[in-house]
């Protein structure tokens, strides 16, 4: 297309007024440093989780009952009424390949998507926007792009929303630059006043301070705030299209109660104040929470666990048909464990995935967003 | 600072002493960009013409933009602008003739850029890629030879490799320099087979897995399929499935020793195994390549086996419907992103005629009526935006990784495409990109981003006042509505770097 000469073709994506804008959101939840999945969701029906774990288990009386087998840890209460709302969907022994139980290769694998250029969301915006995307289209909560991003056609790493202003000079200039874009007709002024616009929306957000809806309660942590920034970007309808936020420090090794529980607090609370905040919001968005590998299933001499296989993913969002835990429960007696006693993967990531990002777009993109791997994708959707 | 350590001990001690009895124009050449007093004031005339004028349009297009006075100094090349705009193009096709120190002092300081295959792997792959990156913005920025820049950004994408894939983060390096800066303006099939056996190229597209050592193993085709749809036929360009498959068999056993293989001395060295080849005859685009014979010596064999690669290579690349594809992307590179077929026709005559000559080929293009008349449609991407806004400022930079992070944001930094296409080059793709330009305007013109410097009063004045400084930027006149903004919009030179105009090339 040319700049200059060709009247404009537009894209809806870029198309940020009104309710136009019915942009789905894909959100990312990190959990770094390996989260064991047999503390977040239990196998209380499963002796061998007791034998293996004698000290540190979750009591059959203590994990909320999900489906007459697993439970969910009791700091994690507050993802219950998403759960029971079939909102929420746990998928048990999920993970990827590796085998390496290295943080940062397992972790590179994951966000990869395999061992090839670029991540797997970035891939998957290349291809759902050849056409174009919005200025806002992605964002990482934090101070620097997550390497699921990697080769994304635009990702902004913003920590406030003060990233998004011109500076104190902005509004001559927003004025000046809005007298320069108006005057034209073709794709680059359209561009130019929709980035205007997007900037606006913004400045709007900025100035008001934000109240969650829906008596959604937030808390003070970094995890919190940044579900809360995602949320008003959400609703301030500015072109959303992914947005990736970590929650890291789960590498257990000793004392696993005093290290995860903090954590588990934050993950549930996070989740849930977003889920209520959003309400109806929630059916163009989809959250998914992973890990790049689970624990082992015997826990050490130090009340902690080590690196293992397999662990648990946690999909929230519209249209899912929640309320289950998906996957195969493999067992956990001696031949099925892996190597060294760990949780066997059943359920490879993309497979989560993949029905996501078709929901979320992907179209027929999606085998360039995970090449080289036949997908068997997870029925999220029913 | 722009100079060796080795050199700066050389010549260091006894600076201080010289500085006081000769001028700077004699100092050794490499002390001259340190000692050159900041501010040195230096007038020129900026472009006078209401409209982008040919000069203004080659210094936009087959460069990353005029730096203060370019426009003056091209136009003396000529009796008229059209003249001097064709000898600056001829000038810049033979860049081995142009001075280039400067921006080779300035890139010395990214020593990992230089080194050998075997000594990259000592460095931190974060490091490598900073300076891979770095290195590139340097080089557009500071070069004299901008077209050669140009084009080296040209072929990185149409050779692209993303070094975040297994060794491609230590041997990208090598592919930059060995493959891409040593044969951009060379003849297409030598570049076509330095990239077909890059160590890096061989990671990437998972040439080094393609092996046939019996007939049950499947050979991989990712690189075969690539080199047919993205490097030399085209996506329609009349190959097969079945044409792909014969390409892959004909490159199994092609190799390159992986980082974590012993011995450790030999890491990423390029091996042909005739033992992994598939030594059966195949059929390429309906040419027969007999298969290997069995009764002959193991080294006659194995060199019979490598030939294949060249016979595969000599088959694409004169096939009509690769120049046809490289002179498409060509045109639409340098004149529009709907490249005109009547250009395409004259570029893709005088490809075919060279065999693939890359200079003949752009100076066949560079003499189209459309390439001349064309200007001012391109959008620029955003790695060429941020080069050309700090060459029109004649900004001091150290390309540094703020700038770079801009370019992160925008989604176009160098060696950063995970695909094997590359960045796309038409507009479409880009247009979301607007914000973080504005946000670099003012943060470049307010001196905010560290690292780098502009000296407005001084470029301001250097022009001739407001109106010579926008028509310098600008590359033409302004209108009334584009002074007025500039005036009323209390960060004029931000403005301008964030206006329409200065948007496209």
């Amino acid at each position: 297309m040319s700049v200059v000469s060709q009247p404009a073709t537009r894209n809806p994506q870029l198309r940020l007024t009104g309710n136009g804008d019915q942009c789905q959101t894909l959100v990312v939840v990190f959990l770094r440093g390996g989260a064991d999945g047999l503390n977040l969701v239990a196998p209380l029906a499963d002796d061998g989780y007791y034998r293996a774990r004698p000290r540190i288990a979750i009591s059959k009386t203590a994990g909320i009952p999900l489906d007459g087998f697993y439970g969910l840890n009791p700091l994690l209460k507050a993802l219950e009424p998403a759960y029971q709302d079939g909102a929420l969907a746990i998928i048990h022994a999920a993970g990827s390949e590796d085998d390496t139980r290295s943080h940062f290769e397992a972790q590179d694998l994951m966000e990869h998507g395999g061992i090839t250029g670029g991540g797997w969301l970035g891939r998957f915006l290349r291809a759902k926007n050849q056409t174009g995307s919005g200025p806002l289209a992605a964002v990482a909560l934090g101070k620097s792009i997550p390497e699921c991003l990697r080769g994304s056609p635009a990702a902004t790493v913003l920590q406030s929303l003060d990233d998004f202003s011109l500076g104190s000079n902005g509004s001559g200039l927003t004025q000046s630059l809005a007298r320069l874009y108006g005057s034209q007709t073709d794709a680059l002024a359209n561009a130019g006043r929709d980035t205007l616009d997007a900037i606006r929306r913004v400045e709007q957000l900025r100035s008001t301070s934000y109240h969650a809806a829906h008596g959604a309660n937030y808390g003070r942590d970094d995890f919190s705030c940044g579900l809360l920034q995602i949320a008003r970007l959400i609703k301030a309808r500015v072109g959303l299209q992914a947005a990736s936020v970590d929650l890291g420090g789960w590498d257990s090794h000793f004392s696993q109660s005093l290290i995860m529980d903090p954590l588990i607090t934050q993950l549930a609370q996070g989740l849930s104040a977003f889920y209520q905040d959003l309400g109806p919001a929630m059916n163009q968005t989809t959250v998914v929470v992973m890990t790049e590998f689970g624990r082992r299933v015997e826990e050490n001499s130090a009340f902690g666990t080590d690196h293992g296989r397999g662990s648990v993913m946690f999909v929230m969002g519209g249209g899912i048909k929640g309320g289950r835990v998906l996957g195969k429960w493999p067992g956990l007696s001696r031949e099925v464990l892996e190597g060294p006693g760990d949780l066997p993967v059943t359920t490879n990531y993309r497979n989560v995935l993949a029905p996501i990002l078709q929901r979320h777009g992907a179209g027929e993109q999606l085998s360039q967003v995970f090449p080289e791997f036949t997908l068997a994708p997870m029925p999220l959707y029913g | 600072m722009n100079l060796s350590r080795r050199k700066f001990l050389q010549v260091g001690g006894s600076s201080a002493v010289l500085l006081t009895t000769v001028g700077c124009d004699q100092l050794p050449r490499e002390l001259r960009a340190l000692y050159q007093p900041p501010n040195q004031s230096d007038p020129f005339q900026p472009p006078p013409a209401e409209d982008l004028d040919p000069v203004s349009h080659v210094l936009n297009r087959a460069a990353f933009g005029p730096r203060p006075g370019d426009h003056a100094r091209v136009c003396k090349l000529g009796a008229t602008p059209e003249q001097a705009a064709t000898a600056y193009l001829e000038q810049q096709l033979n860049p081995e003739k142009l001075d280039d120190d400067e921006a080779e002092y300035a890139v010395r300081r990214f020593e990992t850029l230089a080194l050998p295959l075997g000594e990259l792997f000592e460095y931190q792959e974060d490091l490598l890629q900073n300076e891979l990156m770095r290195g590139a913005l340097t080089r557009a920025v500071w070069s004299e030879r901008q077209l050669y820049e140009v084009m080296v950004q040209f072929w990185s994408d149409h050779f692209n490799i993303d070094p975040s894939k297994g060794d491609c983060k230590w041997l990208k390096v090598v592919d930059d320099r060995e493959v891409i800066r040593r044969h951009a303006l060379g003849q297409f099939p030598d570049l076509l087979r330095a990239s077909a056996l890059s160590p890096a190229m061989l990671w990437y597209l998972d040439g080094r897995v393609n092996h046939r050592e019996n007939l049950a193993a499947k050979p991989n085709e990712n690189y075969a399929r690539e080199l047919l749809e993205l490097h030399t036929l085209g996506l329609h360009g009349g190959y097969t499935q079945k044409d792909v498959m014969e390409v892959a068999r004909c490159l199994t056993g092609w190799t390159v020793r992986a980082k974590d293989q012993p011995p450790y001395f030999q890491i990423g060295k390029v091996e042909f195994k005739l033992s992994q080849h598939d030594c059966g005859s195949k059929e390429v685009l309906g040419q027969m390549i007999p298969g290997v014979p069995t009764d002959l010596s193991h080294g006659q064999r194995e060199h019979l086996g490598q030939q294949e690669l060249d016979r595969v290579l000599e088959i694409v690349t004169s096939h009509p419907a690769t120049a046809r594809h490289l002179s498409t992307k060509l045109c639409q590179r340098f004149i529009a992103d709907e490249p005109p077929a009547s250009a395409v026709e004259a570029v893709t005559r005088a490809f075919t005629q060279t065999k693939g000559d890359i200079r003949a080929t752009l100076r066949a293009l560079f003499a189209t009526k459309e390439f001349r008349q064309q200007r001012g449609n391109k959008f620029k991407r955003p790695f060429n935006y941020i080069a050309s806004a700090l060459r029109t400022t004649g900004a001091r930079t150290d390309a540094g990784l703020e700038i770079i992070d801009y370019l992160q944001r925008m989604g176009h930094a160098p060696f950063n495409y995970p695909t094997p296409d590359g960045y796309p080059e038409p507009a479409a793709p880009w247009l979301g990109t607007l914000l973080w330009r504005w946000n670099f305007a003012l943060a470049v013109s307010e001196n905010k981003i560290k690292g780098t410097k502009i000296d407005f009063v001084t470029l301001r004045n250097d022009s001739g006042g407001d109106a010579g400084l926008m028509a310098h930027l600008l590359g033409r006149k302004p209108t009334a509505e584009e002074t007025q903004a500039y005036h009323s919009s209390g960060a004029g030179l931000a403005l301008m770097l964030s206006a329409p105009a200065f948007q496209r090339c």
